[in-house]
């Protein structure tokens, strides 16, 4: 009787109740992955006698006696498996925490069910590649170029990680066996608004494993926020790292460390909590009425629960309603929706051998992050080190400081390694989310459709902390606006506490609300107007010579890098009309078809800013390091591509290293589209420095002009002379040259990218179910430095977007419970929602961004809900105002209106 | 997951032994039993794993009449080459539970025995008037669904098999959960020497149950026309995040439509 693992016998017995992907784990296969643990994602998908199932939902003991196989042993004789291979020519993953799944569940398909994936792969989810890179891997088709040197720009080369990811080998947050290892777990407030007025831990101090408990006594009284961002000041310190006061159902009460995670689990069942139960609040207009219950008394009474009032105006919106011939009013709202990146929160933390802290984590920011904590627990910056390895994705959520903190504060009283991670359901109740917002739009226009007035007004939910509520709400009165040439804007909006779940960063970031809001706004308006969706558009979109302004006249930053929203339109309007896509189901169906724009910033109106190292080695290959953070955007490819085509040279003849305030310089963060702008560009003015140092050392030494000189691939050329780097670097360090670079990038001017998406979609008029028959997206990100990626980045902000207009909501009780805090009811999409999307680019190259590139993953959502809710109008006559467009609130309005 | 000892039975007699003693459950494909424990929705003492049982696997016919044994997992059921050609309609209802990993482990017993309101065998087992066998009795499906997550089963009684005979024609729709892709309204018709009979699940506020308007209608002409128009009350339907009981309702005559489509090929 055994246990057989990859064809290796595994010497140890599974614990009592202990399930097969822990047991996996435990053993040192990392591989397996952890996403919901509860069936519903697959990212454990191993193989038990070949056939696939959810290690989760196995006990361990059922594996005895039989062959279990992860994706670490596809591999035969050293070759991969061709579904690995599969996975790498078609690059079908992005932050590839999926892909260890959803290889084992390809590669167990056989012809028939290849045939129906949207069956088949049910049980995978994929966050990030919006399933079409999947699809092509399952087809064996091949989107990677040839690595070629001095064409790494433009070129589709496969990520550096690629290999690791499909064997299994590549290291996630919590992938690495750390000995004498604590855990860490959290009690949850089951209030929504309480305060503690004792907590007994007698009991489960009792229990065995039970090491310490941390409660709001033990921690520093400092107030901090968990939102990110260069500038601490745009968020409220409003959080303690424990609080005596819950504000939410889901905030952390008190942390339990243990020797194991069952017994941190058992010892915060334990804990007995008493509460005064204070009245709470959730909708934000409540919240600012007189008497409403306040969350925060910590010097912002005045303004009661509004966290920040945010207006302006330019014109005088008054005249220009009063010169309309037509005005249209209406109020849209978008629902509150969670990132869901496949890896949760978690972090590690112990101290090294060096005497010094260090955290190990799944972040955005991991210089910020280093800077709170350093903070927070009196830290001379020497002395942390924080650092991520591989991130499964991120999509804003991890823009957020919100494990960390109790890792370290543990492992610094108790000098042992302590770990931290998030289930699911932490991550649905305990982490941040989309903010809610209302938007009441105001238009007004003339017979032909030009508008005279534009007129928006945002309320913005941003739960119990403040964190992101500013930046969001400035980002919604901001871009959405200034997408459209009008003489008399005017918005205000209110960021107001409430007792929910706080806000945060969210791809889209604010403008996506709004973006809703105005799109669907500008489609009434249109058919008020008698004109269609693409004719008020070009009316009054933005063009190259306006000024980039929403509603405040002060001078910005933001400029024309490039333009290309009128070439998007034009792509978007002529793909809908050349006839692919799938015709209308036969029956009950009504079709329509919609579209909307979107414009957004390349980068955050706060400052931001990013470093580069680079050094030529002794072998003729580069080495760069880079602080921001790579969490499946790709810009660990890009920003080596970018490198490796200012120096001649090939994407692989430069190792790249990121994210870690020990080896890489400061960054602010992987956030707010600043992967390419900032990091990109601070690695573009550190490659060109390094570029500059070796050909001018090249004519120094053999006394010729430095123009003469250039790099190609492994050495310096001038004419027919040829000096291998190699050789190079042994004269230049012999003679005491170092051959390294270090650059500084921030974020000024700010350039602007553009979105357009089309939608040609099928209403079941009594089922109210939608099918998307045709879906088209056209960006203008500038040049796309890897157009594989681009592709898949917007691929998979599409498929978010829809994920937001049709299936995604966290619902929540009359207490502010959450009803749906699990994959099973929280519904992100799956291969069979998610329609495949054409995507195209406008031929633009910007004068801003490095090499001609600009903003490429974020905007791109922001387009989608509104163009949803267009087509459902232009299919069924009603607007559908608020989201999500479920098949049940379809039939509610369809069956009212009728 | 919590501490849980495991029983690994060899034969229902040895499993029924076992559960005599403490607080323990049957586990057969755990699809829906396990994710319970994570969550603490279930806490037994003991599983006593039940798949390693032979006489409880398989699928065999005689003449009209199938009997499938209750560690037949869905996979199985939804490939069967025979049951195929004799009853499409729970081939294909086996096929579009879950995912293929669910597929691979779950389980007809299992399922029957949990009785998840929104699960997809009871509406077929009650449509086709099944019987359950047990360790210990016959049971008619009519008798055996007693409510949510309820049936008939007494303590220690282990689903061994079920049996029916093939109906002349058969069909199932269901319109799945936008989250969790169960049945949020699931309808299985059935057209035999009993007359027709509709079977609802993923809707009823107390579980699977049979459709008397449907039937009534469908009795008259056995053609989804013959529903055209028709609408059934919302009383005692489901009302949750994802649907209310109008909308439920109104998914029940649909299905039954598509149902009926698919029975008449």
């Amino acid at each position: 009787m055994s246990y057989t693992i990859d064809s290796k016998a595994v010497s140890q017995e599974p614990r009592p109740g202990q399930c097969l992907r822990t047991f996996i784990r435990d053993a040192g296969v990392f591989g397996v992955k952890k996403g919901c643990d509860q069936g519903d994602c697959g990212a454990c998908t191993v193989w038990l006698d070949g056939v696939p199932v959810h290690s989760c939902l196995m006990p361990a003991h059922r594996a005895k006696d039989k062959q279990v196989t992860t994706v670490q042993g596809l591999e035969h004789d050293g070759h991969l498996h061709p579904v690995q291979q599969a996975f790498c020519d078609a690059q079908a993953f992005q932050c590839g925490f999926c892909a260890a799944g959803m290889i084992m569940t390809v590669a167990a398909l056989d012809e028939e069910q290849r045939a129906d994936l949207p069956r088949n792969l049910k049980g995978n989810l994929c966050r990030c590649t919006g399933y079409r890179a999947i699809e092509d891997a399952v087809h064996g088709i091949r989107s990677t170029d040839d690595d070629i040197a001095g064409a790494a720009c433009g070129a589709s080369l496969p990520n550096p990680f690629t290999q690791g990811i499909v064997t299994g080998h590549a290291r996630y947050t919590m992938d690495v066996a750390v000995e004498n290892l604590l855990h860490l777990k959290v009690l949850r407030s089951p209030h929504a608004h309480a305060r503690i007025v004792s907590i007994d831990q007698s009991k489960a101090r009792a229990i065995p494993g039970v090491v310490e408990v941390f409660t709001w006594e033990d921690v520093p009284r400092k107030l901090f926020s968990s939102a990110t961002h260069e500038d601490h000041l745009v968020d409220p310190d409003d959080m303690y790292v424990l609080d005596n006061v819950a504000r939410f159902v889901g905030q952390r009460v008190a942390a339990v460390v243990a020797e194991t995670e069952a017994a941190a689990e058992a010892g915060c069942r334990a804990l007995q909590v008493e509460y005064e139960i204070l009245p709470a609040v959730f909708d934000p207009v409540e919240a600012m009425q007189d008497g409403a219950p306040i969350l925060h008394s910590k010097g912002n009474e005045a303004k009661g629960n509004i966290f920040v009032t945010i207006k302006g105006e330019v014109g005088n919106v008054e005249s220009g309603f009063a010169e309309a011939a037509v005005v249209h009013e209406k109020t849209y709202s978008t629902s509150r929706v969670q990132h869901a990146h496949l890896e949760t929160h978690g972090s590690i933390a112990w101290r090294g051998e060096d005497g010094r802290l260090h955290v190990r984590t799944s972040t955005q920011a991991p210089f910020i992050a280093h800077q709170k904590l350093c903070y927070l627990f009196g830290i001379f910056p020497h002395d942390l080190h924080v650092f991520t390895e591989r991130v499964g994705g991120g999509f804003g959520g991890k823009q957020e400081m919100v494990s960390e903190d109790l890792c370290l504060m543990a492992t610094m009283k108790l000098g042992r390694p302590v770990k931290w991670e998030f289930t699911r359901e932490e991550q649905f109740i305990g982490a941040t989310t989309r903010h809610q917002m209302t938007t009441k739009v105001k238009l007004g226009a003339k017979a032909d459709g030009t508008l005279t007035a534009l007129e928006v007004h945002v309320v913005s939910n941003t739960g119990a902390y403040g964190g992101h509520g500013s930046e969001t709400l400035a980002a919604s009165l901001g871009s959405p606006l200034s997408a459209y040439r009008c003489k008399n804007k005017k918005a205000d909006g209110h960021a107001v506490y409430t007792n929910m779940i706080p806000g945060g960063g969210f791809r889209g970031y604010g403008a996506s609300q709004s973006t809703f809001a105005i799109e669907c706004a500008m489609d009434d308006l249109a058919e008020k107007l008698g004109m269609d969706g693409f004719a008020i558009r070009r009316k009054n979109m933005i063009g190259p010579d306006d000024v980039i302004e929403s509603v405040w006249s002060d001078p910005s930053d933001v400029s024309f890098g490039s333009y290309g929203l009128d070439e998007c339109l034009d792509l978007v309007e002529a793909a809908l009309a050349n006839g692919e896509g799938l015709p209308a189901p036969e029956g009950n169906w009504a079709e329509g078809t919609g579209i909307a724009l979107s414009v957004l910033e390349s980068g955050p109106p706060t400052e931001h800013r990013s470093g580069g190292e680079m050094r030529l080695l002794p072998d003729g290959s580069y080495h760069l390091a880079v602080g921001s953070t790579e969490m499946g955007n790709g810009s660990i490819n890009s920003h080596r591509q970018i490198a490796a085509s200012i120096l001649g040279t090939r994407g692989n003849n430069v190792d790249i290293i990121n994210a870690d305030t020990d080896l890489t310089p400061y960054d602010t963060g992987t956030f707010a589209s600043t992967g390419t702008v900032v990091a990109g560009q601070a690695v573009a003015l550190t490659a060109k420095a390094l570029h500059d140092n070796i050909v001018s050392y090249a004519a120094r030494i053999t006394d010729t002009p430095v123009e003469d000189w250039s790099l190609v691939d492994d050495a310096v050329m001038n004419g027919n002379r040829r000096i291998e780097l190699t050789e190079l670097y042994k004269i230049g360090t012999e003679a005491g040259h170092r051959f390294d670079a270090k650059r500084k990038a921030y974020l000024s001017p700010r350039t602007i990218a553009f979105n357009v998406q089309g939608v040609r979609l099928a209403v079941h008029r009594v089922t109210g179910e939608v099918r998307v028959l045709h879906s088209v997206h056209a960006a203008d990100i500038g040049r796309p430095i890897n157009p594989m990626q681009c592709r898949g980045q917007l691929e998979g902000a599409v498929a978010m977007g829809y994920g937001w207009a049709l299936t995604e909501h966290m619902v929540y009780d009359d207490h502010g419970k959450m009803l749906n805090p699990a994959l099973r009811n929280y519904h992100i999409p799956a291969f069979a929602d998610t329609p495949r999307t054409k995507i195209m680019f406008a031929d633009t190259h910007d004068t801003i961004g490095p090499l001609g590139a600009k903003a490429q993953g974020e905007c791109a959502i922001n387009a989608v809900a509104p163009a949803v809710s267009n087509a459902l109008a232009n299919a069924t006559g009603v607007r559908f105002a608020h989201l999500p467009f479920s098949p049940d609130r379809i039939f509610d309005q369809l069956s009212v209106t009728a | 997951m919590y501490s849980v000892n495991y029983h690994r039975a060899n034969s229902v007699d040895d499993a029924a032994k076992m559960a005599e003693a403490g607080d323990a459950k049957f586990l057969s494909g755990g699809m829906t039993l396990i994710p319970a424990m994570k969550t603490r929705l279930a806490a037994p003492s003991d599983l006593i794993d039940l798949t390693h049982i032979s006489e409880l696997k398989g699928i065999t016919i005689s003449g009209r009449t199938v009997t499938i044994g209750a560690g037949t997992i869905h996979y199985d059921v939804a490939t069967h080459t025979d049951l195929k050609a004799l009853c499409p309609a729970l081939c294909h209802l086996a096929s579009h539970i879950g995912d293929p990993a669910v597929r691979h482990r779950g389980t007809i017993g299992g399922s029957v025995a949990n009785n998840d309101p929104a699960a997809d065998y009871p509406s077929a087992l009650l449509a086709m008037g099944a019987t359950i066998i047990t360790n210990q009795r016959e049971i008619a499906a009519e008798d055996f669904f007693t409510g949510l997550f309820e049936t008939a089963l007494e303590e220690g009684e282990i689903v061994t098999a079920v049996t029916f005979e093939v109906p002349e024609k058969s069909g199932y729709a269901k319109f799945p959960n936008p989250a969790s892709r169960y049945a949020m309204t699931g309808v299985f018709v059935a057209k035999g020497k009993d007359g027709v009979r509709v079977a609802v699940t993923g809707a009823g506020d107390n579980g699977v149950f049979r459709s008397e308007p449907l039937e009534t209608a469908l009795a008259t002409s056995f053609d989804a026309k013959a529903l055209e128009g028709l609408s059934v009350p919302s009383d005692n339907l489901m009302g949750d995040l994802h649907a209310s009981p109008e909308y439920r309702a109104n998914l029940i005559v649909v299905m039954a439509k598509r149902a009926v489509l698919a029975a008449n090929g």
